[in-house]
């Protein structure tokens, strides 16, 4: 078969377009370069099936392959499908000790300790009250000093405990947001789904849906902030995303199955559910300075009782810390066994309480908060520092550079000027043969 | 494969840094305007605790403070008190001297029992001595005067011990009981300075041998037992007041050595803090300046 005369032409067009499409999906990058979830992409170019020359075409009698021009292969997308892997795990560790961290701040605040307005400052003004009651037990003013206090320290006590249960509901009331009907978690379920459906149609045309797989896995990093994610290709195009320890998979193809109940799943979610449930940790918090107050009134009852006084405080079993309150006015308040109105044996007993079990169980609370804050901080630092390292990573591979998409615009069109200068340069080769060919003389 | 650069890492990368930078500074203003280098318990759990600690410490010792200041100030009413009744005790003493003289005849020593009696009034007057309208030689029946001025001579108040707590654990009684001193009267017959000065203004006022044999003999000698055990429990009271201004010194000195102590833990150190501040400051204005020229820089600039 010989070769045609105008297959130059062809070479040349082949040339134009291929370089045209390559300009186009660099500007695609450019225009998405601050896109989220954006990988860049590249047309992969290749030389196009060669025209085939039957032997003889040599000189040695062998045939040839004769060179076409270029194709556009693909629309590629770039990406690493292992580092999306590592980012999700890293993504949900973060946003599981972002939230906690967040959620026992509130916690720490609420404390205000060390400082004047913490419950250390009033046990110890409490303390001294007493203490102030024995040195002089027959003036009254002083009772009612002590009564006072105590009444502060007891409404200190209830709004810690207040403020504590607060930062529960708070955590409970968000995770229901986002699992909840409409929260976040269904939202990007239901987004899911509808883009596996749109792209199984287009794998099936044999089309690649770059921009939409792009999508996809944005939303699955979103997803992993909240919960453990994995992810099983189905082969259509399509996946299956099983979501923290739902029992079934939160999207099937093109199905979601959505609300299911979750024990442990990770994220922020898991923190939330850890945080706010019963036996969670402010709950185990709020048992510990209920221990507190506990062991408070009724050391302190003990002994006001034991001058067949009435009980200093009265709370209700089961919810001492918020139900905490002064029975007694200051003329009730007992010094003393005996009658006499200098004795002060029961006051300075009570005084004398200053330091003990009641100190030190509300000191370790306030240590062990402010561990477990300062250690979650540091875990979260240490995760946001690790998710920006893989975050580096990926953009590293996926991510659009300017410099490198102006040196490829560049580039293709150099290509695209010297396939047009080929194209006039048969063009011309033609005209001379075309035009002037057999026009000797004339 | 070199690592590709990409515009989203340098933009990320250099508001990380930035923030990070940041964070550091707030915390540094945070420790220069409060003066404290403890804020919450998180930014040193260990140190917060012992925060707690010394505060709780400091608190009980101001305690003690207070408490050892109003017990040296009923030593010291009491203190008055016994040195009065000591000067009465004396001119009772130079009376009955004098009243036991066989010189003086009868009216003389009308004159002078009658000055006894009035002493003896006095004496029940000192005895009700008060701190802060609490009767001091009561025992713990503080709100009841223990000497009926110008009636009976039983003592109305009681044998109690009252005590002050002016260290962990330390138990100190500060007051002394006014029946050891003056006693029931002629009634009890216990001997004490009531006892003995009814008998006295008796004797003067019996005028026989016998009485003036009592008033110079037995008399005498019970008014000097009883100005011993006056002078002795005086000398208890001055070891109290001793006791209690050794007490308020050290609890001074505590107070002082908890502080620094609490201030070491709590608060910032001003100078270092601010020379920290400074050199963040610095940082943070570099690390701007070079990620705004970063930031800038592309190969747009450089294609014509």
């Amino acid at each position: 078969m010989g070769v045609s005369t105008f297959s130059g032409l062809q070479t040349a067009l082949k040339g134009l377009l291929a370089h045209q499409r390559a300009l186009d999906v660099t500007s695609h990058n450019i225009a998405n370069q601050n896109t989220v979830g954006y990988s860049r992409q590249e047309a992969v170019l290749g030389a196009s099936r060669a025209t085939r020359i039957d032997a003889g075409a040599l000189q040695n009698g062998a045939g040839a392959h004769l060179g076409s021009g270029v194709d556009v292969l693909a629309y590629r997308r770039i990406r690493d499908r292992f580092l999306d892997l590592q980012y999700r795990a890293q993504a949900m560790r973060l946003g599981g000790l972002a939230a906690k961290a967040r959620g026992l701040e509130g916690v720490e605040v609420a404390l205000a300790e060390p400082g004047e307005n913490g419950i250390a400052h009033r046990l110890g003004v409490f303390w001294s009250a007493w203490s102030d009651v024995a040195n002089s037990p027959e003036n009254s003013a002083t009772r009612q000093v002590l009564v006072e206090q105590a009444g502060a320290l007891a409404i200190a006590i209830a709004t810690l405990d207040a403020q504590m249960a607060t930062a529960a509901q708070h955590a409970a009331a968000e995770h229901e947001a986002i699992v909840g009907p409409g929260g976040e978690v269904a939202l990007i379920a239901d987004e899911i789904a509808r883009l596996n459906e749109t792209i199984r149609s287009s794998v099936a045309a044999r089309i690649e849906p770059n921009d939409l797989y792009d999508r996809r896995d944005y939303l699955l990093d979103q997803l992993s902030a909240l919960g453990q994610v994995s992810v099983t290709d189905l082969g259509d195009g399509t996946i299956e995303v099983a979501f923290g320890d739902a029992a079934l998979p939160l999207v099937e193809g093109t199905t979601v199955n959505w609300p299911q109940a979750l024990a442990e799943p990770g994220g922020k979610l898991g923190a939330l559910l850890e945080l706010s449930q019963p036996g969670g940790l402010i709950a185990s918090y709020r048992a510990e300075l209920e221990a507190f107050a506990q062991s408070l009134a009724d050391a302190v009852n003990a002994l006001h009782t034991s001058g067949c006084g009435p009980a200093f405080f009265t709370y209700t079993a089961g919810s001492v810390a918020s139900t905490l309150a002064v029975a007694v006015t200051a003329d009730e308040v007992v010094t003393s066994a005996t009658p006499d109105p200098g004795a002060n044996e029961i006051a300075t007993a009570i005084a004398a309480l200053r330091g003990g079990a009641p100190d030190t169980a509300y000191a370790s609370l306030v240590g062990r908060i402010g561990s477990d804050v300062g250690q979650v901080r540091r875990e979260e630092a240490n995760a946001e520092a690790l998710v920006a390292a893989v975050q580096d990573r990926r953009d590293a591979t996926s991510g659009v550079s300017l410099d490198e998409e102006v040196s490829n615009l560049v580039r293709f069109q150099r290509g695209y000027q010297a396939s047009a200068r080929a194209m006039s340069t048969i063009d011309e080769a033609l005209d001379v043969l075309i035009n002037r060919t057999g026009r000797v003389g004339l | 494969m070199t690592t590709r650069i990409t515009e989203s890492m340098v933009r990320r990368g250099v508001l990380a840094d930035l923030q990070a930078i940041d964070a550091r500074l707030r915390l540094t203003q945070r420790r220069l305007s409060t003066g404290k280098q403890l804020t919450r318990p998180s930014d040193n759990p260990f140190a917060a605790n012992r925060a707690l600690q010394l505060r709780s410490e400091l608190e009980s010792i101001r305690q003690f403070s207070r408490t050892v200041n109003e017990a040296s100030g009923w030593t010291t009413a009491t203190e008055a008190a016994l040195s009065r009744i000591t000067d009465i005790v004396q001119r009772a003493r130079e009376l009955l001297v004098q009243g036991g003289n066989d010189a003086n005849g009868q009216v003389a020593r009308e004159a002078i029992a009658a000055e006894i009696d009035a002493l003896t009034e006095s004496l029940k007057q000192e005895a009700n001595a008060t701190y802060g309208g609490r009767y001091i030689l009561a025992g713990t029946a503080t709100e009841t005067a223990p000497y009926a001025v110008g009636g009976a001579d039983a003592f109305a108040g009681n044998g109690a011990t009252v005590a002050r707590t002016i260290g962990d654990g330390v138990s100190l009684a500060i007051n002394v009981i006014g029946s050891d001193l003056l006693g029931s009267g002629q009634a009890a017959a216990d001997n004490r300075l009531l006892h003995v000065m009814r008998d006295i203004a008796e004797h003067l006022r019996g005028g026989t041998p016998a009485d003036f044999e009592a008033l110079r003999g037995t008399d005498l000698a019970r008014l000097d037992a009883n100005l011993d055990e006056l002078t002795r429990t005086r000398a208890v009271v001055g070891a109290t007041a001793n006791r209690l201004e050794i007490a308020a010194t050290r609890l001074a000195e505590l107070e002082e050595s908890s502080l620094r102590l609490l201030s070491e833990v709590e608060d910032a150190d001003m100078a270092a803090t601010m020379v920290e501040f400074t050199s963040q400051r610095a940082s943070y204005e570099a690390a701007l300046k070079a990620g705004a020229n970063i930031v800038q820089l592309s190969l747009l600039d450089f294609l014509r």
